[in-house]
């Protein structure tokens, strides 16, 4: 009940925020709609018909309850329900988030657990190179680079733009690979660094000690024993890093080209228009929160001590 | 081991067996920096609406064609024995893409439509010399004006004026119908807009593609990527001349360099200490090379401005020498006028129009060699409408002004540019009323002479008109006499 409250009180707070801050930012939604060529009889009258000549508060409280309602406004620039046009984006951002969280997992961990078991030996060190080189190049680069190579040098793969899932799953799955990539290349590195230290502390303690002296096998201990005690670190950082990957997705779906949520919120942010930034916000928001419950969730799953009441 | 290479393997087998192609028969994909905020022509001014519907979905009375002169289109004719009286005689058989014909009681609802302060058109100033709208006939129509407006029959071919069939008004914003080359198909929210055929259509033998579809690609360098990749066909506004540099070396494209209607300008607060100088404006486009300008920021496409009508414009006269290059006589003037050591300011751009920031820094450099001390302070758009447009809180600033035929901006004190020329605003309201060409070309000739006298803004270069597409693609304009992209007559070989 109480992470309920707290789950309502952060959301709150990050839609008044948000809510505030984008109306005491300068640029006006009239002028970047009706265009610089507009004259001001035409700004004033689509003020007024926009309901943006009323008081913050005033637009903030009518917005909350309606938000309260499950409607979030209609989209300025669309003239299409917010929710709807959210809706709309998540066949491609939650793909392409979940894609890149699997590459996230399946690259970093399998080479987090290499680098900490053969710990300064010649793997340890190319498995960091790796992580290093993944940290070093930006996300937006790394998705020119595989346009470059994939799309443009051997034409594997589209350089951008999504059809849709109705025209079959393996043509979705293939507009959202290179971007998956691209968005999940710069958080695996982050894991296998997490994964590797993790691993590398709990291979020190006793009770790996007293198990390889028991005379279990070392896959065994490693996997068995070291791992899941490993895996509470690397879990709290992977949860961040799910968040991170949504915020991500901004810049890639706009190298890619992508009709997602990012690019949504990012046109929107440029052409001030409120309801759907807001919108967004409280969806992205909620998703974050939501994630870190889940997380919170799983720490009892792996360490039985630990106990909600 | 062996298992991994096998599924490699089999993974680039099915990658190489789908082709990767966009879609098949005679469609053109055109690439677009901008999603339109809407498709009624009649609700915003957005240039990314009229690049969509403008002559493509819906069609005026009157058309600017691709050599800038006004040609009948919907109506077969006009007549005018006053020059306050215009009858429009109706082309016959021509319907509208729900099938009806287009009748004289259209045109009157779509202009008293617009006219009707309810309505929120984006420009009702454009009708305002309207009086009344007579239906003569299904095919004629007569507009009484209440005054002499030598702008009218312009007014009537711009985006704001066409024509589309009044049952429809309700589903113009997503969903427009008209009498153009290419009917709406879908509106992919993010994606694209796909446009058909429409078989139908009054020109006969147009259009010649299938289908056309629009993507919204904002990054330059995506859109870049696309075009070698394949993934679309042509891009009409989206690139920067460093792609096109590149392009051109491309046998697989074609580019095309022409003219537009965008007059790139460094604008100055004309009502902000010192540009209430005139002597300070002089020396400001006297310390400005224009040529190192156009060479740095543009690759040296565009045309050196030495005032603000552009090229496209029949009253255009070439004043691109009238105040050169001369850093020492800008010395000079800033001496005479009481700032023998220069002083600072700050040049507002937004980052949003590359080509601004990148002259705003080789001019900035320009400036400091006679002393004006240059900040650049890049600020996103919304907030440079809101800024410098709305608020005219700005010293200096650089942006492109699209629209044709816009020299009214200069007759109008409010507008950001703060220039307050009793004699310019007596000048232009003159040209408004003048029908005689000759008397009125005089006109725009001593506005134009005027301008580089006062000096309220440096004129830098015409924006050049830079498209792409694949070799084999046919019929794209090459000069742009305004927003639009006609494809009615574009054409593709294999």
């Amino acid at each position: 009940m109480r992470r309920l409250v707290a789950f309502v009180v952060t959301l709150a707070c990050v839609s008044a925020l948000v809510f505030v801050a984008i109306r005491v930012l300068p640029g006006d939604p009239v002028l970047v709609m009706a265009g610089p060529e507009a004259n001001p009889e035409v700004v004033a009258r689509l003020r007024t018909a926009m309901g943006l000549d009323r008081p913050i508060p005033v637009q903030y409280v009518d917005w909350l309850v309606h938000a309260m309602r499950g409607e979030l406004g209609v989209s300025l620039q669309y003239d299409v329900p917010v929710a709807r046009l959210i809706a709309s984006r998540l066949p491609v951002t939650l793909p392409l988030t979940a894609m890149a969280a699997v590459f996230m997992v399946v690259v970093a961990l399998p080479l987090g657990l290499y680098a900490a078991v053969h710990a300064r030996g010649p793997g340890d060190y190319l498995a960091m190179a790796v992580a290093q080189l993944g940290l070093a190049v930006p996300s937006f680069w790394a998705g020119l680079l595989l346009i470059l190579l994939f799309s443009v040098q051997l034409g594997w793969f589209r350089s951008g733009g999504f059809e849709g899932w109705t025209q079959g799953v393996w043509l979705g799955v293939r507009a959202l690979l290179l971007p998956a990539v691209a968005l999940g290349l710069f958080q695996a590195a982050v894991l296998i660094r997490a994964t590797r230290s993790a691993l590398l502390e709990v291979l020190g303690e006793d009770y790996v000690r007293t198990a390889r002296a028991k005379g279990v096998r070392d896959a065994l201990v490693v996997v068995k024993h070291a791992f899941r005690n490993a895996m509470i670190p690397v879990i709290t950082v992977a949860g961040l890093q799910l968040g991170q990957l949504i915020a991500g997705s901004i810049v890639l779906e706009s190298v890619f080209a992508l009709p997602g949520l990012g690019r949504l919120a990012l046109g929107a942010i440029t052409a001030r228009d409120l309801p759907v930034v807001q919108g967004v916000t409280l969806f992205v928001a909620s998703c974050v929160v939501a994630i870190n419950f889940a997380v919170d969730l799983s720490y009892a799953w792996l360490d039985p001590r630990i106990r909600y009441e | 081991m062996r298992g991994v290479a096998l599924a490699l393997a089999v993974l680039v087998a099915s990658l190489s067996a789908v082709p990767v192609t966009g879609q098949p028969g005679p469609g053109l994909i055109v690439q677009v920096v901008a999603e339109p905020p809407g498709l009624d022509l009649t609700a915003t001014p957005a240039s990314a609406t009229a690049g969509v519907v403008f002559y493509n979905i819906q069609e005026c009375l009157v058309k600017v064609d691709l050599h800038g002169k006004l040609v009948p289109w919907l109506a077969e004719r006009w007549h005018t024995s006053d020059n306050r009286n215009y009858t429009f005689f109706l082309k016959r058989g021509v319907r509208f893409h729900n099938g009806r014909e287009l009748k004289a009681a259209d045109v009157k609802f779509v202009f008293e439509r617009a006219m009707n302060p309810e309505t929120k058109h984006p420009y009702p100033g454009y009708y305002a010399a309207i009086g009344d709208i007579i239906v003569k006939d299904d095919y004629t129509v007569t507009f009484a004006l209440k005054s002499l407006n030598a702008n009218f029959l312009l007014n009537l071919a711009r985006q704001g004026s066409v024509i589309y069939p009044r049952e429809t008004v309700d589903t113009l914003k997503s969903a427009p119908v008209g009498t153009g080359p290419f009917r709406f198909g879908e509106w992919v929210r993010g994606d694209r807009i796909v446009l058909t055929r429409n078989a139908d259509y009054h020109v006969k033998g147009l259009p010649k593609l299938e289908r056309v579809t629009f993507r919204f690609i904002a990054d330059p360098n995506a859109a870049l990527a696309a075009l070698k990749a394949g993934d679309v066909d042509a891009s009409l506004f989206g690139l920067g001349p460093e792609h096109v540099i590149d392009l051109q070396k491309d046998p697989r494209f074609a580019v095309i360099v022409g003219d537009t209607t965008n007059d790139v300008i460094l604008a100055m607060n004309n009502s902000r200490k010192p540009f209430t100088d005139v002597r300070v404006r002089r020396a400001m486009t006297h310390a400005v090379d224009k040529q190192e300008v156009l060479k740095g920021a543009m690759f040296g496409m565009g045309r050196i401005l030495g005032s603000n009508v552009d090229p496209l414009n029949p009253y255009f006269v070439d004043l691109a020498g009238a105040m050169p290059y001369d850093p020492d006589k800008a010395r000079k003037l800033l001496a005479e006028a009481g700032y023998p050591r220069g002083f600072e300011a700050v040049l507002k751009v937004s980052p949003q129009y590359q080509y601004t920031v990148r002259s705003g820094e080789i001019i900035v450099s320009q400036l400091q060699k006679v002393g004006v001390r240059v900040r650049i302070e890049q600020i996103e758009w919304g907030q440079w409408l809101s800024r410098v447009w709305k608020d005219a809180d700005y010293d200096l600033t650089i942006i492109g002004h699209a629209e044709a035929w816009d020299i009214n901006n200069y007759a109008n004190p409010k507008y950001y540019f703060r220039y307050d020329s009793p004699r310019f605003q007596e000048l232009y309201q003159k040209s408004e009323v003048t029908l005689d060409d000759k008397a009125r070309r005089d006109l725009y000739v001593q506005m134009q002479r005027m301008l580089v006298e006062d000096a309220p803004a440096v004129w830098l270069f015409m924006h050049p008109r830079l498209a792409v597409a694949k070799r084999g693609v046919q019929g794209i304009w090459k000069d742009l006499p305004l927003s639009a992209n006609d494809l009615s007559e574009v054409s593709r070989t294999p």
